[in-house]
């Protein structure tokens, strides 16, 4: 029973990583003012840019989720330049982003090739001596290069909101815009840089998926993790480490499927694989009983800012 | 305190020799034409790209004239497979239509086309009620099947205030490994053993109209945009509709039962998919499989929205979808694309149309 245990959790953070990365992206955006639904898409193009590249450049896997980041914050541009310029419904404008990247990658990759393409992915790191240590050794200290990263992303950001003025007219333009653009923060400019950021962050959690963990890139692998991301960060309040927990919660859940069925307890499968999708729905359910499912949304979220209407 | 004043002046802009700028103006009204004219331009972009796009993946121009006019319009039974195709889009197409009149995003309408479809599957497997009314009682059980489907949604949202776009779409995700359970287990065809439900009996299909192999399935469509047309333009829920749909803060406050119209919308949205569902099963399928939902959630949306929330302008953006639907069949079998394209398409369409509503609000401006 320790050993199943063990053997979970040492691969849940591999699990809980692309949670992470999307639900940290989503507030970076989220942050602005800009209502976000289009995560899943941009997993996507993060996913299939990221295993495209290895397929064609080879190279080192890190530069393949450098090449993912960079064509998600791309196709993001044309998400930002409908809600901020065009002033589009945010939510048309991001579902039409959903179905817009999952006909794109499926075209693309069929075309080039790449869909069921085995590829060479990141391998762990072990941080000597401290991956030495008993069980915290595996779990935390002897895992690869994007899971460190993700922790320094995550300070990083932690710092920024909190501690520098870029952060604090992220949350200006977020909670009130009409405020923010009078005191001389151009809203445009920071809800434009914030979409690539976020679009960016949500590409390394797609490209993580593909080069990280499954190592091939089969079409809309990214099978729901957006929306649950999107869910999660409702959840977190828009705060980033109580994302973190959430996401952590969901990897492990998501990394006992596999383990009970290879353990030979006896549920039906696809009742297993509709657990994190149920246990989205329940988290959802119980933070919104505790709590109005608005509390600590940023107050312009999917509204545009329209300054000929300013007040 | 005379200094101000000059500075004040010193700040002011001297008369410039730059060419000027461009601003942007809210327009206050836009005549009807060139709202059409503005939606159409936005429209004929979409569909340029499009072309651009499908030129890039190896379908020249004279190839695609091929595949989307003559190939459709040369004989009758392409013809007919387009009409055969329209029927669910169209039903699909009101039933975003009717949720959206009360901004109820329902973005789960392929998850309760699963339970429209498993329900009437259930009757047609069980024989269950008189045969003279199977058909009734298999379309009645896809409405409560959808309708059952989007209760949970609609709950969270009108009691919890949870975003029905996540909590439908999640169910989508449910409702398909709901439906694998099913036919990978106790509903599989027991002749086959192939992962689909046996074949509906005769009485349980809709019936042939007699030209081609166009169904009932058709006329109950066009029927259910009439009703829809009747409910959303004359009833006075339709004109409830309106003013939730302008303010649902204002129509509180001048006595429309908001709550009460808003649930009403929404399970009935449910209920539409629902019966999508059924003229799949029913009417082209005659059995459950395990993909027969797939893309109609989106093109719901987009029909919806390109027929801005209207029945009878659903009817005729259903004809298109499914134009493009039968003409990408095609394009998979002759020239390799992915049926991924129709989607891409329709975003495109979607996106550039939604782009240009800019300048039906806006007026750009040269000032100087």
């Amino acid at each position: 029973m320790a050993d199943f245990i063990l053997n979970w959790l040492v691969v849940s953070p591999a699990f809980a990583v692309p949670f992470a990365l999307a639900a940290l992206g989503l507030i970076v955006a989220e942050k602005s003012g800009v209502l976000f639904l289009g995560a899943e898409g941009f997993m996507l193009v993060g996913a299939m840019t990221g295993a495209g590249a290895l397929i064609v450049m080879g190279g080192h896997p890190l530069l393949a989720l450098l090449a993912a980041m960079l064509a998600a914050a791309l196709v993001s541009l044309i998400f930002a330049f409908l809600v901020v310029v065009l002033r589009v419904d945010q939510i048309i404008a991001g579902l039409s982003m959903v179905f817009l990247c999952q006909g794109l990658t499926s075209l693309i990759s069929t075309q080039q090739g790449w869909t069921n393409r085995p590829i060479s992915g990141l391998d762990p790191i072990a941080l000597w001596p401290l991956s030495e240590l008993p069980v915290l050794g595996r779990l935390l200290f002897h895992q690869d290069a994007v899971f460190y990263a993700t922790i320094v992303i995550f300070i990083a950001f932690h710092w920024v909101s909190t501690r520098s003025l870029l952060g604090l007219r992220l949350k200006a333009v977020g909670e009130n815009p009409d405020a923010a653009d009078a005191a001389g923060v151009n809203v445009g400019l920071y809800r434009f840089g914030a979409v690539l950021c976020g679009a960016a962050l949500i590409g390394l959690a797609g490209a993580y998926l593909s080069v990280g963990v499954a190592k091939i890139w089969v079409d809309g692998m990214a099978g729901g993790r957006g929306w649950i991301a999107i869910a999660l960060v409702i959840f977190a309040r828009w705060q980033p480490w109580r994302a973190l927990a959430g996401a952590v919660l969901f990897g492990c859940i998501e990394a006992l499927i596999p383990r009970i069925a290879a353990a030979g307890i006896q549920v039906p499968q696809y009742f297993m694989l509709m657990t994190p999708y149920v246990a989205t729905l329940a988290v959802m359910i119980w933070a919104a009983l505790l709590r109005s499912p608005r509390t600590g949304q940023p107050a312009s979220l999917g509204t545009p800012f329209v300054r000929e209407e300013r007040r | 305190m005379a200094e101000p004043i000059v500075a004040l002046d010193a700040a002011m802009p001297a008369p410039s020799r730059r060419p000027g700028r461009m601003t942007v103006e809210i327009r206050q009204t836009s005549p009807a034409g060139q709202k059409i004219l503005i939606r159409g331009a936005g429209l004929l972009i979409g569909l340029a790209i499009s072309v651009a796009i499908l030129a890039w993946a190896g379908v020249g121009l004279g190839n695609l004239a091929n595949e989307f006019v003559y190939a459709i319009f040369s004989d009758s039974r392409s013809v007919a497979s387009v009409l055969i195709q329209m029927a669910p889009l169209l039903i699909a197409g009101l039933a975003a239509c009717v949720a959206f009149r009360v901004r109820f995003w329902n973005i789960g309408i392929e998850g309760q086309m699963i339970f429209g479809s498993i329900a009437a599957t259930l009757v047609a497997i069980t024989d269950f009620g008189p045969p003279a009314l199977r058909l009734v009682v298999m379309l009645m059980a896809a409405a409560l099947g959808g309708m059952g489907w989007i209760f949970v949604p609609v709950a969270l949202k009108l009691k919890l205030g949870i975003s029905e776009v996540v909590s439908t779409l999640l169910l989508n995700y449910v409702a398909l490994n709901f439906l694998l359970h099913l036919l990978y287990g106790s509903w599989q065809d027991p002749k086959s053993s192939f992962p689909h439900s046996e074949q509906y009996d005769a009485i349980e299909r809709l019936s042939p109209l007699g030209w081609e192999n166009v169904t009932l399935a058709l006329p109950l469509a066009l029927l259910l945009a009439l009703l829809l047309w009747w409910a959303l333009n004359i009833s006075r829920f339709g004109f409830f509709t309106r003013f939730v749909h302008a303010n649902p803060k204002m129509a509180k406050a001048i006595g429309i039962p908001v709550l009460g119209v808003t649930c009403a919308a929404a399970l009935l949205s449910g209920a539409l998919a629902g019966v999508a569902g059924f003229a799949i099963s029913a009417g082209i399928e005659y059995r459950m499989t395990q993909s027969f939902f797939f893309g109609y959630g989106f093109s719901g949306i987009l029909i919806a929205f390109l027929a801005r929330n209207n029945p009878i302008g659903v009817i005729i953006v259903a004809f298109f979808v499914a134009i493009l639907f039968v003409a990408g069949q095609s394009l998979q079998v002759f020239y390799q694309i992915p049926g991924a394209i129709v989607q891409l398409i329709q975003a495109i369409v979607v996106i550039s149309v939604a782009a240009a509503e800019f300048f039906i609000r806006h007026r750009l401006k040269w000032t100087r």
